[in-house]
């Protein structure tokens, strides 16, 4: 994957304004002790006040940096953890508007970006105007993430044509004109699907310009402990959503673009355990058996008929081809869309799909180096793209009479 | 007595629109409370109803609704004559109602629209009841106007010409008369009273502070009157209208005012101001233009009245409409237009009221559905915001039995069941019956049944509605007609924000042809938006399309995607990257496979002279099969090339990776053999062609040595030696240095040594490779030696496909150049001899003394392959046949096919002819029948035809010069034809043919070069050229059947018949050939043809 990378040397080099305000928001519950070693440190670099804000943090000033809280109301426990996330990373956006704050940098309450070499790298490029979003490239090894590789990803890419590896990272950076954006009121929300933020796409719609960071770490899986239906309904969900809020701007993207990327390349995690395919396919089966019900409006029947051949191939040649896989999503969507079925009922008969499609990459990738692993899923983004008149067609026209 | 006055609402509610221009993206939908659904089964439609039918109206994606008056009233006017402007005629519901359908209408993100009718009221409103009753001159009085007389205003017309006779009528309570534009019963206010204006802004802002998105000005045209005018769009009309609009802006954002101005378009450009009166009007006169251009068949109607459309404010829209809740108002039509109109849409006059016709959008195009959509998608990508009728998105029908304009307004059709499923009321009860005639009724037609129908009339119009929503271009983008000849064809381009989107509809009922001058689009590609189908890319040509019978078009135009728009471009996007050298899975699997399938192998392979389908466009190459070699550094791949059109076709391209200077080495000599720069981890190279790496070919040597084998991911790939094999090592070098032959040909080749050489046939096909087959039986089963012997083969097998070749081995002859090099040099000396020679018998003896010996040694040759070649009488694939009369009817017919075929390609490519080549070219081409004649005569011939296996790609380049003699290479027929063709039994004749085609070739070419170096006259050269062919021809002959000697293998008669047939088909194979792979060659074969025919 080719991706344009800034030299080095020209990240040191380039004066920050003086006394720009940097808002640090967390979107967790945060000790002052832990935070406030880090900010001395990048401090002088950085030249610029810097407010720290978590949720129930007792405001204070120590040693120059400004600590204080920031109402989070909407955010519940019961919630999925990315959903109390995007109430939380607006609430911040919303203080960041507050305190004229020229960067708004949001970190996961796990801190792990808190450090030193990585948090200029999140702000420097907002202050001296290169970047408008900075999201993070995470380590990940080649079987982790697979919901963000195989669906959100690439499918933000094909719609809205920047090359970003999490469009829904658990921290970023921002300036103060895309803080506003992200907190702007959302016309006609469905009430019924999470109000999940997404920063890249706010910011290709608004024609803003993105780049990344490599960071040499990872939250670890945010799924677990919790159902993978309930999770694939939730995410793939609000990126339907989306879809459908900014139909006509992807409408007319072609193509993709990579996007700048700074910090020194990931080393690609190895892999401990391998994954059991076989539940996943059993899945996949039992869907195939239970859920025609479903797939039979939702799908065309070349899509069936494969999905049907699929079901009866050999565990060891499951092999679901990119092209494939990447109509099912958009046939989802579009269905998704025309609310021909009820919504939760349908993304929950993704789930199984979903699963043939992770067994079928993993056995692919089971014997790639990682390196090789990450042009499988390279791929596979290419292929979302090359299939995008495939869901414009549909989406513009929908109509059942089709292959 | 103090005047009534308005109570000022107390709250203010926000409207939902966020964006100012909301408007100019909107899809109006009108509709009348009282039609559309009854909730409460007094047979009367009511806000609860409508509330419940939201649901509908946000699925069919409309996103403003306008709501018809639902004020108190006598209802004599259906709402228009209003009795009280501040609250909800009891028969839809309470004020509560109303408020309730509000917010679940805002909720929807959908806004409203409601009537401000402001010229006049009804006679039982409170103030014209005070008014009448309150002394002369009184503000109260004055709220309306009044005349001792009915004289004034004389020039003022009447509108509703069918009811009224004046524009004055007699109170006999004020004891004068009072002004009314429209119904008597509606008398007109009285705008130079200040208290009118004050009255009717406190009513805007009652509605507006509820939260009311948008107000419709109801005939703000009449307003005002003066003496000695029309009363119609007086400067004070605008004067009121600019207060209301500022007082809305004063306290309320994003609301629109809309116009409804029955006026030409440029009276109506008033009404916008400079953007600070009404933000939208109506377009009155488009209206009845679209349809009469319909039934004219012509665009004219629409491209006039466009053209009298004046530009309006950036901030202001138009408001356009098929049909509406009045008639289809004939006001702004000539005469003869309007008498048109009747003829054409209201052929009985009950259809006609006032001016215009009472129609339903449906009835008037006679249900015709092509015509509704035609309408439909104009409405839709005019510039304007379009307003649908309720009822027109699912084709309701009307009933012109009942009175005024009801017609039009009848019950909103929802199921088949009672009442259109609009009410559970008596039917008696309905305030309009529904319509119930067989092709318009409520069975028929209802939005249950339209639903549940994929390829109704509203899944149609809604997805209709959700395309126009997804291009801001067609509310807020500039309009441009495109001329053209045929005026059936209504063109225009709508442009806006570097978006350009052309639009076509055909009015007529017939397929209509048109050309565009799109050339300002050159290069850009038009992607019909529908179905996001790509049409050819615009040129500077006139671009020609065809609509069908009402058909409308809409493309985007897009510029063609460069490399730029997904990052390909440059030579870095062809680089490979991997993480360790030598890791082909790296290669040739995610990114990188996809890299090689998409970009580099697609150009690669094009510019190899081994390619043979130069001719045609390769969309891509996709690698089937792949095996490593040579201790990893190379790998085997064999790939598909998919072409545009055509089958595809399989490669053999063995890789290799280098890297530091052995990559600078081939960087430098062998450039043609680059794939593309890779990368590894520590250091930058090359893949290229296996055959410039040493150590490949000695892998593929060792694999015929040892007779090995290696496994491919989907097959086997085996060496096999021959039985003298061990004889041609012994011969050479114990380790021979490979290095790729140079000459060009058709395979690759590499040298081993100076005692072997290997040929890879690059096109695979899975059977017996007929060059491998041939030689083999000929060196171990024959006394034929003029060969270069068979040393050994590579075979590759994949799952239960027949093996196929992918190289052989063979020993190397010591020559002196191939024969057809050897003959150039030899008519080089030739034709320096002629240049000095003008006497045709001096030119014979040369060319007996220069060229007949070898002549000679190559009819014997010949003659001694084909007994050879026909003598495995026990082996089925060697022995020799004689062709049934059905075969030699086959043999003709494949002839003449192939003839045909090669001619087409002539034809499609004479344009691409170099010069010299062009009049030939034409001439070839025109003589179809008596070449196609020349190939069916051999249906006549008499003499049985004997069929062996032959050389079947027989000519000068074809054989080695040795010594005093010729040795016969390369038996794998003609290239272009396929394995089982090649392999076919045939008449050694061909092979005959094609050996005096290659005289002929020589002669030419060795004279173009001759030309070219010494600028020697071409025509006296020619004759020499003739001559040369002549003789030396006729010596190979006379040698060959000679040695032949009578076997059977030769007819007896009608020799020469089929040895023309067979000159010509070699001479059009020649022409394809060259058409495909040498175009500059192609002068050859055509003057061969022409010299054949003649």
């Amino acid at each position: 994957m080719k991706e344009e990378q800034i030299h080095e040397n020209e990240q040191a080099a380039a004066p920050v304004t003086s006394r720009a305000t940097v808002l640090l928001g967390v979107t967790g519950t945060v000790d002052s002790a832990i935070v406030q070693p880090c900010l001395q440190e990048i401090g002088p670099v950085l030249n610029a006040r810097v407010i720290v804000a978590a949720p129930n943090l007792a405001e204070a000033t120590e040693n120059d940096v400004h600590f204080r809280s920031y109402p989070l109301t909407a955010g519940r426990p019961e919630n999925l953890p990315w959903v109390n996330a995007s109430f939380a990373q607006r609430a911040i956006c919303s203080l960041a508007a507050e305190v004229q704050a020229d960067v708004c940098v949001l970190l996961h309450g796990d801190l792990i970006l808190l450090n030193a070499d990585v948090l200029p790298l999140f702000i420097q490029p907002v202050l001296e105007k290169r970047c408008d979003v900075v999201l993070p490239v995470y380590a990940a090894g080649k079987f982790d993430g697979l919901l963000n590789h195989g669906i959100l990803a690439p499918l933000a890419r094909a719609l809205f044509g920047q090359r970003v590896r999490y469009p829904l990272p658990l921290d970023f950076s921002c300036s103060a004109e895309m803080c506003a954006k992200f907190t702007a009121p959302h016309p006609a929300h469905d009430p019924n699907a999470d109000e999940i933020l997404w920063p890249a796409t706010i910011a290709a719609v608004a024609g803003k310009q993105v780049c990344q960071v490599n960071v040499d770490a990872s939250h670890g899986r945010q799924t677990d402990g919790i159902e993978l239906r309930t999770a694939l309904a939730s995410l793939v969900g609000s990126a339907f959503i989306e879809m459908e809020k900014y139909a006509s701007f992807w409408q007319r993207i072609r193509g993709s673009r990579a996007t700048p990327v700074t910090g020194h390349a990931v080393k690609q995690a190895s892999e401990s355990d391998g994954i059991d395919v076989k539940p996943l396919i059993d899945s996949f089966l039992l869907g195939a058996r239970n859920l025609q019900e479903i797939w039979g409006p939702v799908l065309p029947p070349v899509t069936l008929f494969e999905l049907k051949r699929l079901s009866r191939a050999p565990l060891e040649e499951f092999r679901m081809p990119d092209e494939l896989w990447v109509r099912i999503l958009y046939d989802f969507a579009l269905a998704h869309r025309l609310r021909s079925i009820s919504r939760s009922h349908l993304l929950g008969a993704l789930t199984p799909l979903y699963l043939g499609w992770v067994a079928s990459y993993v056995q692919e990738a089971a014997n790639l180096s990682p390196f090789a692993a990450e042009q499988r899923l390279e791929q596979l983004a290419r292929a979302y793209e090359e299939n995008k008149p495939y869901l414009l067609r549909r989406w513009r026209w929908p109509d059942r009479f089709n292959p | 007595m103090s005047t009534p006055t308005v109570q000022q609402a107390r709250t203010k509610r926000l409207g939902s629109a966020t964006d100012p221009l909301w408007y100019k993206d909107a899809i109006i939908y009108e509709l009348h409370v009282r039609a559309f659904q009854d909730s409460n089964n007094d047979g009367i439609g009511d806000f609860p109803g409508l509330i419940e039918k939201l649901d509908y109206l946000q699925d069919l994606g409309v996103t403003c609704l306008w709501l018809l008056p639902f004020f108190p009233s006598p209802l004599r006017d259906d709402g228009y004559d209003i009795s009280d402007y501040l609250t909800v005629h009891p028969n839809y519901g309470t004020l509560d109602d109303f408020k309730r359908f509000l917010q679940e209408t805002h909720d929807r993100g959908m806004q409203v629209m409601i009537e401000l009718v402001i010229n006049h009221t009804s006679d039982q409103h409170p103030w014209f009841q005070r008014a009448r009753r309150a002394p002369a001159g009184s503000p109260e009085r004055d709220f309306y106007v009044w005349s001792d007389t009915d004289q004034k205003y004389k020039e003022a017309r009447i509108i509703f010409t069918d009811t009224e006779k004046s524009n004055w009528t007699w109170d006999p309570v004020a004891q004068a008369y009072y002004w009314h534009r429209f119904f008597s019963h509606q008398p007109d206010l009285n705008y130079d009273n200040p208290l009118v204006m004050e009255e009717v802004l406190k009513i805007l802002r009652y509605w507006l502070d509820m939260g009311v998105d948008a107000l419709r000005l109801d005939a703000i045209p009449y307003i005002v009157e003066r003496e000695g005018t029309n009363c119609e769009n007086l400067p004070e009309t605008h004067a009121a209208i600019k207060k209301i609009r500022a007082a809305m802006d004063e306290g309320y954002a994003n609301r629109m005012i809309l116009a409804e101005a029955n006026q030409w378009p440029t009276d109506v450009r008033p009404y916008f101001g400079d953007g600070d009166e009404c933000h939208m009007a109506f377009h009155f006169p488009l209206m009845p233009r679209i349809y009469m251009a319909l039934r004219q068949e012509d665009r004219l109607p629409i491209t006039e009245i466009m053209a009298q459309t004046p530009e309006i404010p950036e901030n202001c829209q138009w408001g356009l409409f098929l049909r509406n809740h009045d008639e289809l108002t004939l006001e702004m039509v000539t005469d003869d237009e309007r008498d048109y109109m009747y003829l054409a849409y209201s052929a009985d006059p009950r259809m006609r009221i006032n001016i215009g016709i009472r129609r339903r959008l449906a009835p008037l195009v006679d249900n015709n559905r092509r015509r509704i959509e035609l309408l439909n998608s104009i409405l839709f990508s005019f510039p304007g915001t379009p307003i649908i009728y309720y009822g027109d998105e699912i084709g309701m029908g009307d009933n012109i039995y009942l009175g005024d304009r009801n017609g039009v307004r009848t019950p909103m059709q929802w199921t088949a069941d009672r009442n259109a499923g609009f009410s559970r009321a008596n039917p008696a009860q309905l305030y309009s019956p529904v319509i119930m005639d067989p092709v318009w009724g409520y069975q028929a037609i209802n939005v249950e049944a339209q639903r549940s129908d994929a390829s109704s009339l509203l899944n149609w119009m809604r997805n209709m509605i959700a395309l126009r929503k997804l291009f801001p271009v067609f509310g807020r983008g500039t309009l441009k007609f495109l001329p053209s000849a045929n005026r059936k064809v209504l063109s225009y381009l709508r442009q806006s924000d570097g978006q350009s989107v052309l639009c076509l509809a055909n009015l007529s009922r017939f397929p209509q042809p048109v050309l565009l001058d799109l050339s300002e689009f050159e290069g850009m590609v038009p992607v019909e938006m529908l179905g996001y189908v790509e049409f050819p890319p615009i040129t500077k040509a006139p671009y020609s399309l065809t609509l069908g019978a009402y058909e409308f078009l809409w493309f985007e135009l897009q510029s063609a995607l460069t490399s730029q728009d997904s990052d390909e471009s440059g030579p870095e996007n062809a680089l490979i990257e991997i993480g360790n050298e030598n890791d082909w899975h790296a290669i040739l699997t995610g990114m990188n496979l996809e890299k090689l399938r998409s970009l580099v192998f697609p150009e690669f392979i094009a510019r190899q002279r081994w390619f043979g389908g130069k001719a045609k466009q390769i969309r891509s190459v996709t690698v089937t099969d792949w095996a490593i070699f040579d201790e990893g550094r190379s790998a085997y791949l064999v790939t598909a090339v998919k072409y545009d059109s055509g089958e595809e076709e399989s490669y053999f391209v063995p890789l290799t990776m280098v890297f530091g200077e052995v990559a600078e080495a081939v960087r430098t000599t062998r450039e043609m053999a680059i794939v593309a720069p890779i990368r590894s981890a520590s250091r930058e190279g090359l893949l290229c062609d296996a055959f410039v790496s040493e150590s490949a070919s000695q892998a593929l040597l060792d694999l015929i040595r040892t007779g090995g084998s290696v496994q491919s991911v989907s097959g086997t790939i085996r060496g096999i030696a021959s039985s003298i094999l061990p004889t041609i090592l012994a011969a050479g070098e114990a380790t021979p240095a490979a290095h790729p032959s140079l000459a060009e040909q058709s395979n690759s080749s590499i040298i081993f040594g100076g005692s072997m050489i290997m040929k890879c046939f690059r096109r695979h096909e899975p059977g017996p490779n007929p060059d491998t087959e041939i030689s083999r039986f000929l060196t171990e089963r024959t006394g034929f030696r003029s060969i270069a012997p068979f040393g050994g083969a590579i075979e590759y097998a994949r799952n239960d496909e027949a093996p196929s070749t992918l190289a052989m081995l063979q020993g190397f002859v010591m020559n002196d150049g191939d024969g057809w090099k050897w003959t150039l040099e030899k008519l080089d000396g030739y034709y320096k001899f002629c240049a000095n020679e003008s006497n045709e018998s001096e030119i014979s003896r040369f060319i007996r003394d220069d060229y007949f010996p070898a002549s000679a040694e190559l009819g014997r040759v010949t003659a001694e392959m084909h007994r050879a070649l026909a003598s495995g009488k026990d082996n089925p694939d060697f022995a020799p046949e004689t062709m049934q009369t059905q075969e030699v009817e086959e043999l003709c017919k494949g002839l003449a096919e192939h003839a045909a075929h090669t001619l087409e390609m002539l034809k499609a490519n004479l344009g691409l002819l170099p010069e010299d080549a062009l009049e030939l070219g034409g001439v070839v081409a025109g003589r179809r029948r008596r070449i196609l004649g020349r190939l069916h005569s051999l249906m006549s011939i008499q003499s049985p035809i004997t069929r062996t296996r032959i050389h079947g790609d027989y000519h000068l380049g074809q054989v080695l010069r040795i010594q005093a003699g010729f040795v016969v290479l390369d038996f794998e027929g003609e290239p272009a034809r396929s394995l089982a063709e090649r392999r076919k039994k045939q008449p050694p004749l061909k092979d005959v043919a094609g050996m005096l085609r290659s005289f002929s070739y020589a002669a030419w070419s060795a004279l173009s070069r001759y030309v070219l170096q010494t600028h020697a006259e071409n025509q006296q050269m020619e004759q020499w050229a003739k001559l040369w062919i002549r003789l030396v021809s006729d010596e190979f002959l006379k040698t060959y059947l000679a040695e032949m000697n009578c076997d059977s293998l030769l007819p007896k008669k009608d020799l020469n018949l089929v040895l023309d047939a067979y000159l010509l088909d070699k001479a059009l194979y020649e022409l394809g050939y060259e058409l495909n792979n040498r175009p500059d060659w192609v002068r050859i074969p055509l003057m061969g043809i022409v010299s054949l025919l003649s």
